[in-house]
Parts: C-alpha cells; sequence; structure tokens
C-alpha cells in the first residue's frame, strides 16, 4: 500500500466497525439506548467522511446509506428492530469486505458499485417517503441481476421499451446483431442517464461520462426540456439526456458510471423491440403456404423444422423485400436454445402476413418514457454547509482530474476553481500551496502532483474557516441555529482527545529486545563482583559494584515490566467479536442464547490476547452447536429457554485464566467413550479403564468428533485438538470439566506474558541446561538404592506414586559421567500430562530469561526450546521436554 | 485549440472545454446567420453540444473525426430539424 493515508484509515475503519457493529447489537437489546445510537452514528458518520478520500465511492455511498438510515433512528424518526439490525449489520460487513479489499489491492472490486447501489437502494426502502427519486425506477433490478438471462423475457417491469430514436441510431445491421445477442442470452442494456442540471460545475462532462461505457451500441442525446429562446439559454445548466444502448454487462456499465449511478437506469431490452424491419412490399402464395406450414412446426415446438423451412425460403426470396427481412429476424430468433415463442409466433405471422404486429405480451410501444427529471436542487442547498459544499467541490476537482488525466487546459480550469474554493474559506496557506502543486504539474505534464496536493487539502483539516466569514453572513448563522438543538439535545460536549498513541507493534518489539539485552548483560555485574572480590582482591570495589547491580537491576525490572504492560491488552480485544458471532449463530441455529462478559479488564501479552483469538472461537462454537439445546428441548428438561453462555476472564498469580461456560446439555462420558472407540481413537480396553474425566479429555484428541453431522459451524473433527496445541504452544493449559444435563465449563489458562520466560538452569554431562518453570512439578534428591528397575527402565517411587527416570545426558545423546554421589538429582517434570523424573547431575539456580528461538540453520534441530544469554556470556540451550520425551 | 470566432464563421478546433461554452453562445446569439465549422474538433464538452443544439446555426461543418461526428451530429441534425426557422437569430 502506497497511500499512507490509506494505511492510516484501514484499522481506523476496521475499529469504527466493530464499534458500530457492537454499538447495533445494544441496539437491539435496547432501542433506546441513546448513548449507542449516538456512538454507532458517530463511527459510521467517521468512516463516511474518511473513506470520502479515496477512490472507494461504492464505500461512501453504501456507509452514507446506512449513516441516514441511523440519522433517522437517532432522530427517533424510525424504530430499529432485528431486521434493521441485520441490514445494518451486512453492510457493516459489507464495508468490512470491502476494506480487506483496499489494504489487499488498494481498490475496490469490479462489482462494489452494484452492491453498494443494491445495498444503499434497500438501505433507504426503510427510510420510506425520503427516497431519492432516482433510486425510485432501479429496485425491480436486483432479482433481475440474479436470474439467469435465457430467451425467457425478463418480467416486463425489468426491461426497458427501446426509444425509436435510439433504435433509429442503430444501423440495420448493428440491430440484427444486437437482437442476435438478446435472443442468445446476453442481456442488451439500456442505459439512460440523466445528468443533473447543476453537473457542469462539480466537473462532470456527461458527454464524456456516458461515452465510458464499454461496448456501447448506439447513443441518443436528447433535450430534456425543449430549447427556449437563445438569449434565456444558460450554457452551464445541463439540459441534455442521454439513452445508451450497450452490450457490456451490468457491472462493467456500473463501474464506467460509477460517479453517476443515481442518475443512471439501467435496464435490459427485449429482443422484440430490436425488430425493424424494412423492405419492399411483396405477395404471392409462397408466403401463404409458409405461414401455414411455419405456424403448424410452431405449435408442435418443432423448432428444428421450423428452421429448416426458414432457410429454405430465405434462399429463394429477393434480399430487398420486406418479408424476406422478416424472415431474416425470424432466424436469428430461432437460433437461441428456447426461443420465445410469442416473438417467433409475431415474426411468423409478420413473414405470412407483410405486417409486422406488436408481440402480443408486449405493451403497445409506448413513447418513451420520461427519465427522471433531475432535480434543480443545487442552487437553494448550497447555502446549507459551505464547509461541505467546498469539500464536495473539491472532491470532485480531484476526480475529474483522475478521471481526464493531464490536458493543460482542463487543468487551468480546475486550477482557478480549486484556487476560489480556498480563497473563499479564507485558506491562503493552502491556497499557496495548490498553486506549486500546479505549477509542478504544468512542468510535469501529469495530474500526480496537483492529485495528491488535493488529496492532502482534502484530508489535512476538515475544511474549517479559519476566519469570519464576511461572505453569506445570513447563510452561516442560519445552518448553526438548525445544527445547534440537535447537537444540544443528542451529543456530548466535544470528544476529549484521545491519550492514546498509536505505535507500529515493531517498535515495541525492538524495546523489548534492548530490554532483554540490559537485563542479560546487567546480570553480568554479579559476575564482574566476584572477580573484583577473588581475583583483584578488592572487597571494597565488590560491594560498590553490589550497590550499583541493585540499583541497575531495580530499574531494569521496572522498565522491563513498564514495557510488557504496552504490550498488555485487555481480553475484551477478543471478547467484543463474540456478541456479534453468538447472535449471528444462535439465529441461524434457531437457539435463543444469552451471552454474558466477565472480566473483559483481564489484560495479557499481545501475543497471547491475539493467539487466543481462534481457541475461543473453536470452544464457544462448539458450545452454540453441541452443547447448548434448542428452546423446545431445553424446556423438556426443565430448564429455562434461553441457554446462557458465560466468557470469563481473570487473572490468576502469573497466567490469565478464560472460562468457558454453557449451561447446556453437558458432556455424556458414556457417548464419547463409544464414539472414540468407533472412529479408532482409542481401543475397546483402554476406553473401559478411563475415568469419566478421562473420557471426556478425549475430545482433544486429533480425529474425534461427536457431531452426528457435519454442520458449517463445527464437528469437522478438527477444532478441540487445535485448540489445545495452540494453547499448548502458548505454554498454556485447557481443561474441560462437564456435569450431564447442567452444562460444561472451559478453561485455559495462559501465562501473562510471553516474554520473561522463567527457567532453572540444570547441570547434565558437563554443561548446563534450561528447563522451563512451568514444566517442573518438583526438586528432589533420590538416595541410588531407592531407584528400581521395572525390566529395563528405571523408576523410583515419590509419595506412593511410581515415576520413570529417565537419564537427561541419555536424552541428549550424551556420555554419562558417573558422579559417584549416593544419591540422584531429579528432576520431577510434567510433560504431555505425565509425571517424569529426569535425571541430571546437579541443579542450579532459577531465572528470568528471554528466550530466543533457533533461527537459521538451527531451526530443525528438535528438542530445544531455545537459547538465552548467561550473565558471563555463556549461551544456555533451553529444553523442550515435550520433544526430547 | 478551443474557439476561433472568424466574422459569421465559428471555428471549433482541438478538444472544446466547458470554458467556451459562453464564448461561443455569445458569438451565436449575435444577429444573422452563423456558421459552425467542427472540422478540427476532436473532442468536446457536453456544454458546447448543448449551446449547438440550442442554437442551432445555419451551417454546421461536422467534425472530420468520424467517432465524434457519428456521437454528436445526429442530435444536432434533430435539433436543426425541430425548428429551421432558427428561432436565436431574431435577436
Amino acid at each position: 500500500m502506497t497511500n499512507p493515508l490509506l494505511a492510516r484509515f484501514i484499522p481506523e475503519a476496521r475499529e469504527l466497525l466493530q464499534v458500530s457493529a457492537s454499538g447495533l447489537l445494544k441496539l437491539e437489546r435496547n432501542p433506546t439506548d441513546e448513548t449507542a445510537i449516538n456512538e454507532v452514528f458517530r463511527a459510521v458518520h467517521t468512516i463516511k467522511g474518511s473513506s470520502g478520500l479515496f477512490d472507494a465511492l461504492a464505500l461512501t455511498r453504501l456507509v452514507h446509506a446506512a449513516e441516514d438510515l441511523l440519522g433517522e433512528v437517532r432522530s427517533d424518526a424510525l424504530q430499529i428492530d432485528s431486521s434493521l439490525v441485520d441490514m445494518l449489520l451486512d453492510s457493516l460487513d459489507q464495508v468490512g469486505q470491502w476494506i480487506d479489499e483496499l489494504e489487499r489491492r488498494s481498490a475496490l472490486p469490479a462489482d462494489a458499485d452494484g452492491v453498494a447501489h443494491r445495498m444503499a437502494t434497500q438501505l433507504r426502502q426503510r427510510l420510506g417517503a425520503q427516497d431519492d427519486a432516482p433510486d425510485g425506477g432501479e429496485p425491480a433490478d436486483g432479482p433481475h441481476e440474479a436470474a439467469p438471462l435465457g430467451a425467457d423475457p425478463a418480467p416486463i417491469e425489468d426491461v426497458a421499451t427501446l426509444p425509436p430514436a435510439l433504435l433509429a441510431r442503430l444501423p440495420a445491421a448493428a440491430c440484427l446483431d444486437a437482437f442476435r445477442r438478446a435472443c442468445g442470452g446476453q442481456a442488451v442494456h439500456l442505459v439512460r442517464y440523466a445528468p443533473e442540471a447543476g453537473c457542469f460545475f462539480n466537473g462532470t462532462d456527461p458527454l464524456q461520462a456516458i461515452q465510458q461505457v464499454p461496448e456501447a451500441l448506439a447513443l441518443d442525446i436528447a433535450a430534456a426540456e425543449p430549447w427556449g429562446p437563445l438569449e434565456d439559454l444558460d450554457p452551464y445548466q445541463c439540459n441534455l439526456h442521454f439513452s445508451l444502448l450497450t452490450a457490456a454487462p451490468r457491472p462493467e456499465i456500473e463501474q464506467a458510471m460509477r460517479y453517476e449511478l443515481d442518475q443512471i437506469t439501467i435496464a435490459s431490452v427485449r429482443p422484440r423491440d430490436f425488430v425493424r424491419i424494412t423492405g419492399e412490399a411483396s405477395d404471392g402464395p409462397i408466403w401463404e403456404d409458409f405461414r401455414e406450414a411455419a405456424s403448424a412446426f410452431l405449435a408442435a415446438g418443432r423448432h428444428d423444422e421450423l428452421r429448416q423451412a426458414v432457410s429454405a425460403l430465405r434462399s429463394v426470396a429477393g434480399p430487398t423485400l420486406w418479408r424476406r427481412q422478416a424472415l431474416d429476424w425470424l432466424e436469428v430468433a430461432l437460433l437461441a436454445a428456447e426461443p420465445d415463442p410469442g416473438l417467433v409466433a409475431a415474426l411468423v405471422a409478420a413473414a405470412g402476413s407483410g405486417r409486422f404486429d406488436p408481440v402480443p405480451a408486449a405493451p403497445a410501444p409506448a413513447a418513451p418514457a420520461p427519465a427522471p427529471a433531475p432535480a434543480p436542487q443545487s442552487a437553494p442547498q448550497a447555502a446549507d454547509s459551505r464547509q461541505e459544499l467546498a469539500r464536495s467541490v473539491l472532491a470532485s476537482q480531484h476526480r475529474a482530474l483522475e478521471q481526464a488525466g493531464y490536458d493543460a487546459d482542463r487543468l487551468a480550469s480546475v486550477g482557478t476553481v480549486v484556487g476560489n474554493v480556498l480563497l473563499s474559506l479564507g485558506r491562503d496557506a493552502d491556497r499557496t500551496a495548490i498553486q506549486a502543486a500546479f505549477e509542478a504539474a504544468r512542468e510535469a505534464r501529469s495530474v500526480a502532483p496537483v492529485l495528491s496536493a488535493l488529496s492532502a487539502v482534502l484530508d489535512g483539516t476538515p475544511l474549517h474557516r479559519t476566519e469570519a466569514a464576511p461572505a453569506l453572513p445570513a447563510a452561516l448563522p442560519q445552518a448553526f441555529e438548525e445544527a445547534a438543538p440537535v447537537a444540544g439535545a443528542k451529543e456530548p460536549e466535544g470528544r476529549i482527545a484521545a491519550k492514546s498513541l498509536k505505535v507500529d507493534q515493531a517498535k515495541i518489539d525492538l524495546l523489548m529486545n534492548l530490554i532483554g539485552e540490559l537485563v542479560v548483560s546487567k546480570n553480568a555485574l554479579p559476575f564482574l563482583a566476584k572477580r573484583a572480590e577473588e581475583t583483584y582482591a578488592s572487597r571494597e570495589m565488590s560491594r560498590e559494584i553490589k550497590e550499583q547491580y541493585a540499583v541497575i537491576d531495580r530499574l531494569a525490572q521496572e522498565m522491563q515490566g513498564a514495557i510488557m504492560q504496552v504490550r498488555m491488552l485487555p481480553v475484551s480485544e477478543i471478547f467484543d467479536r463474540f456478541p456479534r458471532l453468538v447472535r449471528d449463530l444462535a439465529r441461524k441455529l434457531g437457539k435463543r442464547i444469552d451471552l454474558a462478559l466477565e472480566g473483559e479488564d483481564t489484560a495479557a501479552d499481545k501475543t497471547i490476547i491475539e493467539a487466543l483469538g481462534d481457541p475461543l472461537l473453536h470452544i464457544v462454537r462448539n458450545s452454540l452447536d453441541h452443547g447448548l439445546e434448542s428452546p423446545d428441548e431445553r424446556r423438556a428438561a426443565g430448564k429455562s429457554a434461553t441457554a446462557r453462555i458465560l466468557l470469563k476472564a481473570r487473572q490468576e498469580a502469573d497466567s490469565v485464566v478464560i472460562e468457558v461456560q454453557d449451561n447446556g446439555r453437558g458432556i455424556d462420558p458414556v457417548r464419547i467413550r463409544a464414539a472414540a472407540i468407533a472412529k479408532g481413537v482409542i481401543g475397546q480396553e483402554e476406553a473401559d479403564r478411563l475415568s469419566d474425566q478421562e473420557a471426556i479429555n478425549l475430545i482433544y484428541r486429533p480425529g474425534f468428533s461427536t457431531a452426528a453431522e457435519i454442520s458449517d459451524l463445527s464437528g469437522r473433527g478438527v477444532g478441540m485438538d487445535v485448540v489445545l496445541t495452540t494453547v499448548e504452544k502458548l505454554g498454556g493449559q485447557v481443561s474441560v470439566s462437564s456435569r450431564l444435563g447442567e452444562g460444561t465449563t472451559t478453561r485455559l489458562a495462559l501465562p501473562l506474558s510471553m516474554a520473561v520466560t522463567r527457567i532453572m538452569i540444570v547441570e547434565a554431562a558437563g554443561s548446563l541446561y534450561g528447563v522451563p518453570m512451568d514444566m517442573i512439578v518438583e526438586t528432589v534428591r533420590v538416595p541410588r538404592e531407592r531407584i528400581r528397575m521395572i525390566k529395563k527402565a528405571e523408576t523410583f517411587v515419590l509419595r506412593e506414586t511410581i515415576i520413570p527416570l529417565l537419564r537427561l545426558s541419555r536424552l541428549l545423546h550424551l556420555p554419562d559421567q558417573p558422579r559417584g554421589e549416593a544419591d540422584a538429582a531429579v528432576l520431577v517434570c510434567h510433560v504431555n500430562g505425565r509425571r517424569v523424573g529426569l535425571i541430571i547431575d546437579n541443579f542450579r539456580e532459577g531465572m528470568d530469561v528471554i528466550l530466543k528461538p533457533l533461527e537459521g540453520v538451527l531451526t530443525g534441530i528438535g528438542g530445544y526450546a531455545g537459547t538465552t544469554l548467561l550473565g558471563d556470556g555463556r549461551v544456555l540451550l533451553v529444553l523442550d521436554l515435550r520433544e526430547l520425551l | 485549440m478551443g474557439i476561433r470566432i472568424a466574422r459569421k464563421t465559428v471555428h471549433l478546433e482541438g478538444h472544446c472545454t466547458v470554458e467556451e461554452a459562453l464564448p461561443l453562445l455569445e458569438a451565436l446569439r449575435k444577429p444573422g446567420a452563423h456558421k459552425v465549422v467542427l472540422t478540427k474538433c476532436q473532442g468536446l464538452h457536453a456544454a458546447i453540444l448543448q449551446v449547438l443544439a440550442a442554437a442551432r446555426p445555419a451551417a454546421l461543418a461536422p467534425p472530420a473525426d468520424p467517432a465524434l461526428a457519428g456521437l454528436v451530429m445526429p442530435f444536432l441534425e434533430a435539433s436543426r430539424q425541430v425548428a429551421p426557422e432558427a428561432p436565436g437569430a431574431a435577436a
């Protein structure tokens, strides 16, 4: 993404979308919640405003429609309900998709204009009477678009009657060709374009605009109102209407006319409207015979024979005859896979009688329907808001330049317009800047400098007047008066500027790395103190170094804490998406679910929070899909019809604990056992040995899924094992407890921060290794005689439990160094759910370290979680016991 | 470039922009029979087009560019046929 504004807009828009979505859900629950509506309105308004800076007109239009609707809700003119919330949420989703698209390609997809137009029209329909006039003609286009275009004529209201003048523009061959396309199922569209009267002022050249439509077949220009006397003519009021016949598909038309969508109507043209037969009259029995034979074939549906009859007669009839031409049309009409019977019959009759009667199904070709009159409204509204106007003028100049490319004349005129606008707003600085940009543009023969300068001005500050307004003295106070009561009643006083700062994560990571280095270097000081004392025999020096060390240590720890705080995010980051998700899924599944969130403020490291999103999603989906019953089932079981899911976060010592509780049907250990055996996850014997709790834990085995059928929510047999692996990768734990008929609780425990790992240093085979502290259960010294051999495996008994023993040096393939001590140092660890004793040479101190993963050629080496530096500069390998055992 | 007026003949040449609509209208408002020569015209703004349509000059030389001619001439011809007695000439 090259545009820095866009780069800033995208995350901001996502945040605002999230705010609006959660606000909408609040509104759905409590339609009178004024804070919520204000919040949503403000968010949507901001998106609309900022999106105007980019080439994302479709997005702006859609958001604008949503904003209008919300405005009505806000002023209590419209009652909000679930279907309205659905519509708005859908629109916001669409906007979200477009934002993703903008991020990927810096542009909206090709069909965006059409989608926006349709969605906006739908939204505006809820506005009722305030529907925009030009939109009125179009809602019928929606279903038409979706229907496959066969020879079957589309519903009558979907199709346009061709203005005779336009048809006359079409050369006979092109007309026949258009007819062929239309019969063959490729829609031929009639685009009617009624530019608004003031369009010249915003840089639109309607003539140029309509020429952008691809695959144009014929264009007809007409005066909207008859021309009056020349003295009264205002050359700057557009009085033209355009009708264009094009073979382009609808999305391409919409793309080409994307700035004018509200001034055009697009309708497909019925094949029969193209029929235009000219030629000399002729007569003879042959025609009468043909008519009889053809009518018979037609009645019997024998199209092949009809085709033969037509081509036979065509080959003998003179090409200039009227009836022969009727046959040409008939032949084309018959080419279609499923010819339109009415049309074919009419053409057969025409060839027979020498006269083409309108097709019965068609209404009499009326005079061309008057296209929607342009609203002569730009002038009175101008006073409404100067800034809006100025912004729109600048924006239109921007896009006019963008459309037209470099053209010295146009550039000069745009320069004048922009200069005047800025002058009237009293923004002299901007004006100078813009003029410089125009100079640059003239020299470079490119519009780029002007475009970027205009964008900057449009973005810079909202177009505020920096000085009092001498012009328009009446208009402004009036505008303020209108705005004032609304602001007073609804809007809380100006928002306090946010005190937060957005920082690239990489910068924080850099800080984190630096403080890590500092901690490591600081650890070198005690070694230095020791050397001062031992090597240089300066006890004084040693003491001073230790004092300094204490200070540096404290500061470094505080600093580390502070930086870690920066990386901390509240769990609400992930919790916030659940209300929407649960609502949508519940509606889809026909379940009634009440979602409660607790402890959203609990914070944890960003990496943890982000990595938690997916596992949590799986758990909640699983709950919704399998755990919670339908309302009927619940009533039958004597529970309230509305089920409840509770998402709870809290901090426990050094970890953050997230629980997902539901009061559904619970997990049935019997079913789990049966399913596990059926799927070959475990054998019968093993299943029998499992306790109920252990059976429940089976849901975390890969390949396990009890759902009878796969739904699109969950139950594909992946999911819960993904949860387990993800959480364990983060150094966390998952546990499930469930009571049949009462519900299930899933508990995730994760470390607060991944940045610092507590390890214990151990000695084995003459080297030092680190073992993550969270894996160590306890350290014991076991006398040699208590180590028993069971077959070939060494074991020992710790508090009446047999614990298998492994030698770390052997695991690492290092030679044993018999030490001849009476006891063995054993590190009892908890690995993969089992306890195991590791025989090592000696225990050393515990330490907080920053783990660096193995990189480069070392990446593939298993058994190590990473490396860290010791205080004296040595590299310590930290073991990954899960991989090692 | 743009508009060139030689007595009763108005030449429109190159790309005619919206700014040229007013001078064109003023030229055509003057009494008498006007001739508009579009031969060297390569493109014109809709505003120019509607001035030409409304003023119905007595003679009109079509653009040499066949695409442009095909675009604007049918409309201009049709406008002239609506009222052959150009009322604009009265002024």
